[in-house]
């Protein structure tokens, strides 16, 4: 039966045709995107006054980028399992459950749009403070007329990877089970949830195509913005310009780092040479004004931080000694779970990698190809993955089964982590090649190269930095991936999608059979052992990256 | 080389050129000359094969060149290395495209860095050198590949004038030496001291859509000085021929 296709049934809900709820479905698509919207909106607020408290006060500057540096190198899904509990057990109700998917969304969107803000309120040309400074603007002034609009292009660019990383977690957050109590708030994760276990395919298909519908208005939507505000917001002048310091960090991992390298082609400008520049700012620190923001914003910063140390003071007294005894007893097992999860995070990320340079190579070399296949592409990476997954399960089990046999759902998940990052890496390159300067591009052609020479040569080093930014972006996904998928209980078919050893396993089972204890312990040996590899290693390549690997700086001229 | 007949347009429907004709011969220095925005650098890109007329051909050796080949070899108006190489590996990388060996490959990159003047400098990053010096490894990277045909679009555009003066003294010697294949060189500039102190020929381009307007052979004897009387009369010559409108063809 096609949907409106001919006889129309009365049913119990209003505005359901054929069994399918039309009615619901739009109102669960709307919800989910505006929560998704919505959230998304209050990270860039919120980001623009930390990203102002930053450049005000050094104190709150290194508290504020430390914390957004670890937060963005831990995929912070894995914390879940114990935040989701605290929301759902302290505030509780409803409103509990909505704040918990909300929490979850904000924290998948948040990294980016904060730190892109940062960076760019601290690129602000030094002129442009100098002509506040010259008229006392006070901080509305100050935020309205200048840095929220040189922010703009650079928000722009952390849209699309924030909203793809929104829709991501929609059914997780939505629905969620602890121990045997299944929550859920209105949304359209939870609708298909319904529908799936009325086992009303139409519905879903439904819910997809609706779905669908919105993903494509939305990214409509946002590129024509971004294009709008790139050709509106960006200072155009050629003239170098001189600039308020270096950001305090090296350069941020994730992709905010490639918008700031060089995206939407003007951006570029901004990121040739910083010399450190005196801060006019602080020219200015015996202005009263300026010295009593920066104390209370001090202040508030330390609270936070006490607050912060006070909590997990607490929560570690509380743990009894032999429950630190079991813990410990456990840690070569978790720990046993964490490389086999490496491993798959390797695999995944070293297929995405291959596919993105072969594929990107092809879209950014073919100008037909790419108009359509990148908003294609966006599209495709915005539709949540959790949300069709179990009917790629249902679809491809058996042919997997048959050719994989005991490996299948190992390869399953793998699939799923894939599905779910792919977009990263492929988009980062794709940035980068597009960012090349055109004379290599006629270098390559004079010097008739093949596919591998380019490669080795030119392109992979002058995409470098934006595929060390892309990769990181793919590892942080890939681990969330694993989280849904290591442990999916009930995913299609009346079967469990599980693998058969895996930290993020653990972790899962632990939440769900409530044992805190362990899930809160597991979740700690990973995001310490994770922060540190990631901090680390990516650091050091950004670091490299941004030494060595600047294409824009082969360039000398104009 | 030869161009007959070319017109072109860019996508955006701008017509560039209407009818360019020209004839660069075998060890011949020729310069373009025009005014900014006229089409210079879009003519060299044609003259390479890597845009495309929309009507006409650019033959070489009467044959129809119809994309880029690392006989015909570009020296771009932007100074272009790659940051990760060094001077040797940036020459080298068109040397590799001839499928030589491994210490062959070092030679001929060593040999063309000293030709340009850089010899000890191979270890050398582009961002360890000066503009004047990432040109000449530019330069060295087109000569390696042992071209036919040398374009260059304002090769000196981006240096200071001692630099620039420095590198045009070398330039005439260093291209057409006896064991270099180099057959001809077309250079684009729009300062015409330069174009006259090297050039065998010059072609003006003027008009909208562009035209060859005059074709100009100077045979002021070599080496050239611009206190010489002849190389003043040659100054004012090409100069009328860039303020005028219309110039009947010499
Ligand atoms: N990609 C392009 N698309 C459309 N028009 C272009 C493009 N590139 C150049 N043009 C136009 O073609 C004309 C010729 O450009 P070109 O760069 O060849 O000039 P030029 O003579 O080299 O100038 P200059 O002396 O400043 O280097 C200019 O008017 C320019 O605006
Ligand atoms: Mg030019």
């Amino acid at each position: 039966m096609i949907p409106g296709a001919g006889v129309l049934l009365a049913t119990s809900s209003p505005g359901t045709i054929n069994g399918i709820p039309f009615l619901t479905i739009t109102l669960a698509v709307l919800a989910t995107s505006i929560r998704v919207l919505a959230l998304i909106l209050l990270s860039i607020i919120s980001g623009w006054l930390l990203a102002y408290g930053a450049i005000k006060s050094k104190i709150f500057e290194n508290v504020f980028i430390s914390l957004i540096e670890i937060f963005e190198s831990v995929p912070v899904i894995t914390f879940f399992p114990v935040v989701l509990i605290i929301f759902v057990n302290r505030i509780g109700g409803e409103l509990g459950v909505e704040l918990a998917a909300d929490f979850l969304v904000f924290t998948a969107v948040v990294w980016n749009i904060w730190m892109g803000e940062y960076q760019a309120f601290k690129t602000v040309p030094n002129e442009m403070v100098e002509v506040a400074n010259n008229y006392d603007y006070g901080f509305l002034d100050r935020m309205s007329m200048i840095y929220i609009p040189f922010s703009i292009p650079r928000i722009a660019a952390n849209l699309f990877p924030s909203v793809s990383d929104g829709f991501f977690y929609i059914t997780v957050s939505e629905v969620f089970s602890i121990g045997l109590t299944t929550y859920a708030t209105f949304g359209i994760g939870t609708e298909i949830s319904a529908l799936l276990a009325e086992s009303n395919y139409y519905g879903i298909l439904t819910a997809f195509i609706i779905m669908g519908l919105v993903i494509v208005v939305i990214i409509l939507g946002l590129r024509s913005f971004s294009e709008r505000a790139v050709a509106r917001y960006t200072v155009d002048t050629d003239m170098p310009i001189m600039r308020r310091g270096k950001p305090r960090i090296r350069q941020t991992a994730r992709l905010s780092a490639v918008a700031s390298l060089n995206t939407l082609g003007k951006l570029a400008k901004y990121n040739r040479e910083r010399r450190p520049q005196k801060d006019p700012e602080e020219l200015f620190s015996t202005n009263p004004r300026n010295g009593k923001g920066n104390i209370i914003i001090g202040i508030i910063a330390l609270a936070i931080l006490v607050y912060i140390v006070y909590s997990a003071v607490e929560l570690i007294m509380s743990v009894s000694a032999s429950e630190w005894g079991y813990l410990f007893s456990k840690t070569p097992y978790l720990l046993y779970g964490l490389l086999l999860d490496y491993i798959r995070v390797l695999s995944i990320t070293a297929v995405s990698l291959v596919l993105a340079l072969t594929l990107g190579y092809y879209f950014a070399t073919r100008r037909r190809v790419e108009k359509f296949g990148i908003p294609i592409i966006q599209t495709i990476s915005a539709y949540p993955v959790p949300a069709y997954f179990p009917f790629i399960f249902l679809g491809i089990y058996p042919f997997v089964d048959s050719i994989f046999g005991p490996y299948t759902e190992e390869s399953l998940v793998l699939l799923l982590g894939f599905l779910a990052t792919f977009y990263y890496v492929f988009y980062g390159f794709w940035m980068g090649v597009k960012a090349m300067p055109a004379e290599y591009n006629e270098i390559m052609r004079n010097l008739d190269m093949g596919f591998f020479r380019k490669m080795r040569y030119v392109i992979l080093p002058s995409t470098f930095p934006y595929l060390i930014a892309g990769i990181t972006s793919t590892v942080n996904s890939a681990w969330g991936g694993l989280e849904i998928g290591e442990y999916w209980p009930n995913i299609a078919g009346g079967k469990t999608l599980q693998v058969h050893a895996g930290l993020m396993k653990t972790i899962d089972l632990a939440t769900s059979s409530g044992n805190i204890a362990l899930a809160a312990w597991g979740s700690f040996l990973f995001a310490m052992i994770v922060a540190v590899y990631s901090i680390i290693f990516t650091r050091k390549m950004m670091d490299l990256a941004k030494k060595k690997y600047v294409a824009e700086e082969g360039i000398y001229s104009v | 080389m030869e161009v007959v007949d070319l017109d072109f347009r860019y996508e955006n429907g701008y017509k560039v050129f209407q009818d360019i004709n020209l004839k660069a011969e075998k060890g011949k220095f020729v310069a373009i000359v025009g005014p900014s925005g006229v089409g210079k650098s879009t003519l060299l890109r044609l003259l390479g094969a890597f845009l495309k007329p929309e009507k006409g051909q650019v033959l070489l050796h009467g044959k129809p060149v119809l994309r880029p080949t690392p006989l015909i070899s570009m020296v771009h108006q932007s100074i272009v290395t790659f940051p990760w190489m060094t001077a040797e590996e940036n020459v080298a990388l068109s040397v590799k495209t001839r499928n030589l060996p491994k210490d062959r490959v070092k030679e001929i990159s060593s040999h063309a860095l000293e030709m340009v003047g850089l010899q000890g400098f191979n270890d050398l990053y582009p961002k360890e050198m000066s503009g004047g010096m990432r040109q000449r490894v530019a330069v060295a990277r087109s000569l390696a590949a042992e071209p036919k045909i040398l374009l260059m679009d304002e090769p000196f555009a981006h240096l200071d004038e001692l630099t620039a003066e420095g590198l045009r003294q070398d330039i005439y010697n260093i291209l057409f030496n006896e064991d270099s294949p180099l057959e001809t060189v077309i250079m684009v500039s729009h300062n015409l001291t330069e174009v006259i102190e090297l050039s065998d020929t010059v072609f003006i381009l003027n008009g909208s859509p562009a035209t060859i307007v005059a074709k100009v052979d100077i045979d002021i004897p070599r080496p050239r000085s611009p206190r010489d009387p002849a190389f003043d009369q040659m100054l004012d010559r090409l100069y009328s021929y860039l303020t005028k409108k219309e110039v009947k063809k010499q």
